[in-house]
């Protein structure tokens, strides 16, 4: 045991971590990211509404355009604007590629 | 800017746009609203004018599947309506094309 002991680490060899990313960074690059996109932004109660993101606040006060409301997978409704009250968000999701 | 937000910095500029004019407004509880926007501040407490209220009534069908049962509208209408921002989800305004 005492003979198998592993070298210290070398500090030269160290690489570090690649640089971020685009797929990488905090949330607020995310929506900053997704703003202009298709998105699906889902409630706390299921409800999913998929449009294209306008602009969102700090309460995540949401507004999208082209904007149709999913129920169970079913569209149920479409609003040509709609703003969503933060507080009912559960996630922003993007639905296209970034 | 972005080409796609005509115009839009901030949500609340959707509200502030639709002022004077009808919206659709989703409520907490199964509740709709459209009437004309007179008011509103940063809480979403909405000031409404000519409401109609459709309220979905669900009876849950003993035994059904999730979502399912029987559904009764109920609607009526007001003239002035003070509504409290936290029970607001969404705000469509008009069509603005």
């Amino acid at each position: 045991m005492d003979e198998s002991t592993p070298p210290p680490p070398d500090i030269d060899a160290y690489t570090p971590p690649p640089p971020p990313s685009a797929s990488t960074g905090t949330p607020t690059d995310f929506l900053k990211g997704v703003v202009g996109k298709k998105v699906i932004v889902r409630l706390t109660s299921g409800v999913d509404y998929r449009g294209v993101l306008s602009c969102l606040d700090g309460y995540m006060n949401i507004a999208l355009e082209q904007t149709e409301e999913h129920v169970n997978g079913v569209v149920t409704n479409r609003y040509g604007d709609a703003f969503i009250r933060g507080n009912n968000v559960l996630y922003i999701s993007a639905a296209e590629p970034l | 800017m972005d080409p796609s937000s005509s115009g839009i910095q901030e949500p609340f500029d959707l509200i502030r746009l639709s002022l004077s004019e009808r919206v659709f407004v989703k409520l907490r509880g199964d509740r709709e609203l459209t009437g004309v926007l007179h008011a509103y501040d940063g809480h979403m407490n909405l000031i409404l004018s000519d409401v109609e209220e459709t309220i979905m009534i669900v009876d849950p069908i003993e035994g059904g599947m999730d979502g399912q049962g029987t559904v009764k509208v109920a609607k009526r209408k007001m003239e002035m309506l003070f509504v409290r921002g936290d029970g607001v989800i969404l705000v469509s305004p008009p069509s603005r094309t």
